[in-house]
């Protein structure tokens, strides 16, 4: 039982991991919460689902066509939404007002065009389960955990390794000394948010297969700002580490308390964690220059 | 049609008092509150258990209904402002908090959970809520001219600043959340005994992101603005009668062009005064003759 | 305590004993020990990047010390909050300006009036008693503060309307109006020119004695430092490096090598 509730857990955060880097990612660099993302996770799952069941596309297919078209709309969010905003160095409060905007017209839109309907992948393998000496743990599960990890570890690899990623972390701990270095801050900003939208993507098209696709799946978009906070806003590990341990305790709580306390649970979780750490597990230093 | 007329502008009133409350939260304090509804819902829960059940008079009804929602604002307010925190980790706070109360709401019995609570006695009729608006839209008015408003001001224009100047920023934000959820309560206890039939679902996103977005197109630091703003977005699609649905995408794509175009919105920082009308049409006439 | 022996043994106002501030592995401050006394205008210099800054935010508690106490009046106030060190008598302006912005000038002065002023919440949301008149006076008040620097024609204009000069005064109006004992003033003479600054100079003179304060002070002009500060204290990265009275400084050789650089005795002696 222990286990296997913990399996199950570590299968769910590792798409809360997915969902909080990539929205911690975008935090990093533009210092404000980009509440338009749970939005493009929803959309990552739409597209997922037309390109594999109206399309007929098989699921590596459709998982990449997700990743690009979510990238494409993160994009387009930061051109139309925050680009105007940024040019007139606008306070992050009215970039959040911008995000909260955004995320409010395209899951309405969602609603008023394609409708509240619920849509199911169809059952690849999501009824399909690996047995290990009386564990049981769903393809699907692995699978997702598999691919979540492999993606953040990628990701790493990139704002490690290369000098686009190196310029990335260097425009996180200051823009504009960054920008004075020559770097095309625009593109940088751009590519960002073209990440954040393909992490969207793959973690969308997941959880559309785990549960069901509809508008407002903003209820477990939700968590992904959540573990972020719980990891320390901007913070990348801290993203991971906030996303698995919310997954891992969300589970133990559903498995041996009640699911219905579940969302209540994460709340005060984060209430609590606050009042200990105003900044997280791993925030940076949030002395206010004078 | 005087029907009609009398009922939209009962629910615009009802808007305007929870509007006016979160005018005083947001705008002038900076901090946003992701899950106001919750407020609306528990003064609503409030005052119809206590006429419902124990018979209640109306009004002792009311006054409870903003004292427990003052309550609840002071329970969340004390830990995740106390510590600071930077306004996307509040936002975030306040989300979660919204959600806790809803699911809350679905599982307790006292609230016959998701079914909700029909056959409350109707109470609120349009004189009740002309009064109780007008009331709270002078109290507002003095708290935000007064030397506590001041305070909260100072906060949202550089919270650095204002401590130095003797401010504490805790309490400061402390009394308008506080302030705000009262008026959230009262307006939700209205609302009960205006429908007479309330259930957890009629206090999603929808009722936050409608106050929210009176708040910002009304304009921040203003009261009037917000009130007019609040009765337009309830007036005139009603009078147009258009579909729920299209209103909030309109809602949400008007906060993005607002924060590109006019972020100051409709009357940012100012209000409306006699001498201000008098001088826009000077401004006008003038306009028209050269 | 008589005032003879007040008179006696001058009070120190102000004392930094010891004090380390600490960002991870950078020292800002190390070792900081001074005193102010009564009515004294202390400077506080050194080259950019010396720490002198963080001393006013370790002062007013908007960071925490490492190590050393600060005692204001004999009491520490290492630990307490900014606005309850305030609320104890010790003010300043900021180097960078911030004024509240989109405020008018008037009301950027109300809110430190308002620092002392008393009616309650509950009175003033129902315009109880004499709200109407304690609101009178602290208008009043706030446009004594403002006559003060010269600003009280300026009182209705937006506070980033004005000229940056302007901006300064009212950032010291607004200082002045928390009716501090102890006043820190972090560069106010930046941006300006010689003649400016030394104007600036006498007004700092003329409310200083006016308002019975001590005065510690930021400042890289140096003729305004040298014409206001009985006593100088000099800082580089984040160290002491000399005490003293305006002659002693000027003519100390490690000031000099701070400021000018290792080649200054060439640069004096072609």
């Amino acid at each position: 039982m222990f286990t296997q509730t913990l399996l199950t857990g570590l299968a769910i955060g590792g798409i809360y991991a997915l969902m909080a880097v990539g929205y911690s990612l975008v935090f990093s660099i533009l210092n404000f919460s980009n509440f338009a993302y749970g939005s493009i996770i929803m959309l990552g799952a739409y597209i997922g689902y037309y390109a594999m069941v109206r399309m007929g596309m098989p699921i590596g297919l459709a998982i990449a066509v997700s990743i690009v078209g979510s990238g494409l709309l993160c994009w387009l969010n930061e051109r139309l939404a925050y680009a105007p905003l940024r040019k007139r160095k606008a306070s992050s409060l009215f970039f959040m007002i911008s995000a909260m905007g955004t995320s409010i017209f395209l899951e309405n839109l969602v609603y008023a065009t394609i409708g509240a309907r619920f849509y199911n992948f169809p059952e690849l393998f999501a009824k399909s389960n690996l047995e290990f000496r009386g564990i049981s743990i769903g393809v699907l599960d692995v699978f997702a955990m598999v691919f979540s990890f492999v993606a953040i570890y990628g990701l790493n690899l990139f704002l490690q390794k290369s000098r686009t990623g190196i310029a990335i972390r260097a425009a996180s701990y200051d823009i504009e000394v960054c920008s004075l270095n020559g770097v095309n801050i625009a593109a940088l900003i751009g590519l960002v948010f073209g990440l954040a939208g393909a992490l969207a993507g793959i973690s969308g098209m997941f959880l559309g297969m785990k549960y069901i696709v509809y508008p407002t799946m903003g209820w477990i978009t939700n968590k992904a700002y959540i573990a972020a906070v719980i990891g320390g806003l901007g913070s990348l590990p801290g993203a991971v580490v906030g996303g698995v341990l919310l997954g891992v305790l969300e589970t133990f709580v559903s498995a041996y308390v009640s699911s219905v306390v579940r969302d209540v649970f994460s709340f005060s979780l984060l209430v609590l964690l606050l009042m200990v750490m105003p900044t997280g597990l791993f925030g940076r230093f949030l002395e206010e220059k004078v | 049609m005087t029907q009609y007329l009398s009922g939209i502008l009962s629910l615009g009133l009802i808007y305007v008092i929870a509007t006016v409350g979160l005018a005083v939260f947001t705008g002038f304090t900076g901090l946003f509150s992701l899950g106001h509804a919750a407020f609306f819902a528990i003064g609503a829960y409030t005052a119809a258990i206590l006429t419902y059940f124990y018979g209640v008079n109306f009004y002792l009804a009311l006054a409870a209904a903003g004292v427990m929602s003052g309550l609840v604002g002071f329970l969340i307010g004390y830990p995740t402002l106390k510590a600071k925190l930077r306004t996307d980790y509040f936002a975030i706070a306040t989300l979660g908090f919204g959600e806790a109360t809803r699911v809350l709401l679905e599982n307790l019995s006292i609230t016959q959970g998701a079914r909700g609570l029909p056959g409350i006695t109707n109470y609120t009729t349009l004189p009740v809520i002309i009064v109780i608006a007008a009331l709270v839209i002078w109290v507002a008015w003095n708290f935000v001219h007064s030397r506590h408003g001041r305070a909260a001001i100072a906060i949202r224009e550089d919270f650095v600043a204002a401590e130095m100047m003797g401010v504490n920023i805790f309490i400061g934000r402390l009394r308008s959340l506080i302030f705000s959820a009262a008026c959230g309560g009262i307006a939700g206890g209205l609302f009960a005994h205006y429908f007479c039939f309330i259930q957890p679902s009629m206090f999603t996103a929808y009722m936050s992101t409608q106050l929210t977005a009176a708040v910002v197109a009304g304009g921040m630091g203003s009261i009037s603005g917000p009130v007019m703003a609040a009765l337009i977005f309830i007036g005139v699609p009603e009078l147009l009668r258009v579909a729920n649905i299209w209103r909030l995408v309109a809602y949400g794509l008007l906060l993005v062009l607002i924060m590109i175009f006019r972020p100051q919105g409709l009357l940012g920082y100012r209000e409306i005064s006699l001498s201000g009308i008098r001088d826009f049409f000077a401004r006008f006439r003038k306009g028209a003759r050269s | 305590m008589n005032s003879l022996a007040m008179a006696g043994k001058p009070t120190e106002v102000l004392e930094l004993r010891g004090v380390t501030k600490r960002f991870g592995g950078i020292t800002a401050c190390k070792d900081l020990t001074f005193h102010i006394r009564e009515g004294q205008i202390m400077g506080l210099i050194g080259p950019n990047g010396a720490g002198k800054t963080t001393a006013f935010n370790l002062i007013t508690g908007v960071y925490g010390v490492t190590e050393g106490s600060i005692i204001y009046n004999d009491q520490i106030i290492n630990g307490k909050r900014p606005d309850q060190i305030v609320r104890i008598g010790i003010a300043r302006t900021f180097q960078n300006i911030r004024l509240f912005k989109n405020l008018s000038v008037l009301d950027n002065v109300c809110i430190a009036v308002d620092c002392h002023e008393t009616y309650l919440l509950g009175a003033a949301c129902l315009r109880l008693g004499n709200v109407r008149k304690r609101e009178k006076a602290i208008q009043e008040q706030a446009m004594e503060y403002l006559a003060a620097v010269g600003l009280e024609d300026r009182a209705s204009v937006r506070a980033n309307s004005m000229p940056y000069g302007y901006q300064r005064k009212l950032e010291i109006a607004r200082a002045l109006a928390l009716k501090p004992k102890l006043l820190l003033l972090d560069e106010p003479a930046a941006g300006m020119n010689p003649e400016e600054s030394l104007e600036l100079a006498k007004l700092i003179r003329i409310l200083h004695e006016r308002f019975r304060l001590t005065t510690l002070l930021i400042e890289h002009h140096m003729d305004v430092v040298m014409s206001l500060c009985e006593k100088i204290y000099v800082m580089n990265f984040g160290v002491k490096l000399a005490e003293g009275s305006a002659e002693e400084i000027q003519s100390d050789p490690e000031v000099l090598r701070a400021y000018l650089g290792e080649g200054y005795k060439r640069a004096e002696h072609p």
